[in-house]
């Protein structure tokens, strides 16, 4: 009998919900496949023709958490480009809050700007949406005759940082990272303006 | 709160930051100094927009960086000139770093002004009091959104019916937004900058390494005690929730006749780090003497903030720390506004038996006894240990800032002579070095210097003695409601001001 495409997304989601818990109860690196797919209730075979890898289906949560974070970005746009991509970069880490326990690991290995061997394909996709997302912001700004490919190193070197420094930031409600994306923007919009004009921020009053 | 001061240029800023440092210390210093300020400005290319931003982005970095270099060069005075060369080397480092901390700087300000304040009262200075708030970095509305998110799970406007999205001041610490509440009362609400708390330990840390240099001197250990002191006020101040209790506490202590208001704190919009409070209509001392004040509506505020003062500290023993000018309203209809009560620093019995034995003694001109309170107070054993010429200037510095009390009748805050002869004692007293004293008097010298200044710039006059007597008296100071002087309404000019012992 054929499942239906219902019961596969069904199959899919349960994986994924099992394995955020394993992943947030014992940390990425302590959880190997057969547990999730014990705890999802499914044949190991079975998980993999949905995710090749543990990798993948982190990455997989990222990706979503990223994607729910742009969606909801978009009902906020407008303000100066600091400030847009400050919200940018804002709703995306408020998304990924839940899966924060366990993303240093995830995200170091997926992520990395060094060259790897092995490149996981939704971690890849996630990084050229999000990047692809700020281009555009960008350009709504009228930046797009910038030599993108600076800026957008530039970009994600900063972001990187971030990441890194937020996975690990001990402060409440991580407000020492808002603190950071905030000077980071800052820093970048200053960068690729080159000038100290309003897009900057300056204080408001 | 203040309007921060648009940005200057570079060159412009740099020149208003020499112009800010001492003018009448001999030529040759002078000179250094400026050459040390001029150093450490252009080490920054001012091409650079990101320097601008960050190091030169505000006049009131600039001038509490000319404070702190004032501070830091009456500490040389008397040094000999391979002392001085190392000390303008390490105040170069000092400047420079000032300069380079970005975000930092605010704390370092702060800082900057509660340590100097003494130093930095000529009545050139007394205008520019007014703007030396500290400044958080500027929030974005996406910024403040966050914020939201994180202390109640909701955005602005959804908790107000109306939520201005840039802030009409700044605040310490943060900054003001005008809003509405959803039951229609216009209010203030202001959100702390994330993290802010760290910055503020941060900073201390890299000052107290600043001041290395300093730690061979007799008062070094005095300056740590003075800067844990700092430290504890400020964090205490990033603490909002402590903040609403304390202004609704000292909201308790008026009433709608003494015409003077604090305004109501709405504790379901205000959390940790965002503090929502009633809005009150009115305008800061710059407009009021704009609009040309009559001298008994001078006399009236002036009266008002005596009053309301004196009430806080026999009530609750309490001083507000923060003389900002920005934190008194001149209401239209001749009430007086106090606000911002994050600053407060309260004395502690051993602290307040002091106040009250200097009182005494000075009331009952007891010279012996206030040799005592004063060498006390300057953290000495005996007068002798203490040196005939540091009593005196130290004796001259707290007579003065008791004189009001020993004055019967009408008191004149707006005189030339009083004012400079009290700021001229300060002077004298942080050019010899003579800082070393109780903690606590960070606040009081730093309350009665603000307070004074407010006040002689209104030239206002009151009965000061009065006010003292009603807002005092024994049946007064316990924190009943019904102690009330109800002098408010009378047109007659009355007391005044600040208090200090």
């Amino acid at each position: 009998m054929r499942i239906t495409e219902q019961a596969k997304q069904q199959c899919r989601a349960r994986i994924l919900e099992k394995a955020s818990e394993l992943f947030c109860a014992r940390g990425f690196d302590q959880t190997t496949t057969r547990d999730i797919a014990l705890a999802a209730g499914v044949a190991a075979g079975t998980m993999f023709n949905y995710f090749p890898s543990k990798e993948t289906m982190a990455m997989t949560m990222v990706s979503d958490a990223l994607a729910e974070g742009e969606e909801e970005f978009q009902g906020r746009t407008g303000g100066e480009l600091a400030e847009d991509l400050f919200g940018f970069i804002a709703s995306g880490l408020r998304r990924l809050r839940p899966l924060r326990p366990f993303l240093g690991p995830v995200l170091e290995r997926s992520l990395s700007p060094f060259p790897r061997k092995n490149v996981c394909p939704v971690g890849e996709a996630a990084r050229q949406r999000h990047l692809g997302f700020m281009q555009q912001i960008l350009a709504r700004h009228g930046f797009s005759s910038a030599p993108d490919y600076v800026a957008t190193t530039i970009y994600w070197s900063l972001y990187l940082g971030v990441l890194a420094f937020w996975t690990s930031d001990l402060s409440p409600n991580q407000e020492a990272s808002q603190a950071l994306v905030d000077y980071s923007v800052r820093t970048f919009v200053h960068i690729i303006s080159g000038s100290a004009g309003a897009d900057g921020g300056e204080h408001v009053l | 709160m203040s309007c921060n001061a648009a940005l200057t240029s570079y060159p412009e800023s740099r020149e208003r930051l020499l112009q800010l440092l001492p003018r009448d210390e001999d030529a040759a210093a002078r000179e250094r100094l400026a050459e040390l300020v001029e150093t450490a400005c252009s080490n920054r290319p001012p091409t650079s927009s990101l320097s601008r931003l960050w190091i030169l982005g505000s006049l009131q970095a600039k001038v509490a960086c000319a404070y702190l270099a004032w501070w830091l060069k009456s500490r040389w005075a008397d040094e000999d000139e391979k002392e001085r060369t190392k000390n303008e080397t390490h105040l170069k480092a000092a400047l420079e770093l000032l300069g380079t901390m970005g975000y930092l700087r605010g704390a370092v300000m702060k800082v900057g002004q509660m340590l100097t304040l003494p130093e930095m009262v000529p009545e050139q200075y007394v205008r520019l009091l007014s703007s030396l708030s500290f400044e958080a970095p500027p929030m974005h509305y996406a910024m403040v959104r966050e914020v939201f998110f994180d202390e109640f799970g909701r955005e602005p406007e959804e908790m107000f019916a109306s939520f201005e999205k840039k802030a009409f001041a700044a605040a310490s610490l943060g900054q003001v937004h005008r809003a509405r509440l959803h039951t229609g009362e216009q209010v203030a609400v202001k959100i702390q900058y994330p993290g802010i708390a760290r910055t503020i330990q941060a900073d201390l840390k890299n000052l107290r390494l600043l001041l290395q240099p300093m730690r061979m001197g007799d008062d070094w250990p005095n300056l740590l005690d003075k800067l844990a002191e700092v430290e504890s006020v400020l964090l205490a101040e990033t603490d909002y929730l402590k903040e609403a209790e304390l202004a609704q506490a000292v909201r308790s202590h008026f009433e709608p006749g003494d015409g003077i208001v604090v305004p109501r704190v709405y504790t379901e919009c205000s959390s940790l780090r965002v503090l929502t409070t009633e809005y009150l209509q009115g305008v800061h001392i710059d407009e009021f003497l704009a609009s040309d004040p009559s001298q008994e509506l001078r006399d009236r505020f002036t009266h008002l903030m005596t009053m309301a003062t004196i009430r806080l500290l026999y009530r609750t023993h309490c001083i507000m720390a923060d003389p900002n000018p920005g934190n008194y309203i001149f209401m239209p209809d001749g009430r007086l506004g106090v606000i911002d009560f994050g600053c407060a620093r309260m004395y502690t019995d051993e602290e307040w038996r002091m106040q009250c034995e200097a009182e005494a003694a000075a009331f009952r001109q007891d010279e012996k006894e206030m040799e005592r309170i004063i060498v006390e107070a300057s953290l000495y054993e005996s007068a002798q240990e203490m040196g005939a010429e540091r009593v005196e200037l130290v004796g001259r510095v707290i007579s003065w800032q008791l004189e009001p009390w020993l004055s019967e009748g009408l008191f004149d805050f707006g005189d030339r002579d009083f004012f400079l002869r009290g700021m001229e004692a300060m002077r004298q007293a942080t050019k010899k070095g003579y800082l070393r004293g109780m903690p606590l008097h960070i606040w009081t010298t730093r309350f009665v210097l603000g307070a004074r200044a407010v006040v002689y710039r209104l030239k206002g006059r009151c009965h000061f003695k009065e006010i003292y007597r009603q807002e005092s008296a024994p049946e007064v100071r316990s924190p009943s409601l019904s102690a009330n002087t109800g002098g408010s309404g009378s047109p007659s000019p009355r007391p005044l001001g600040e208090g200090q012992g």
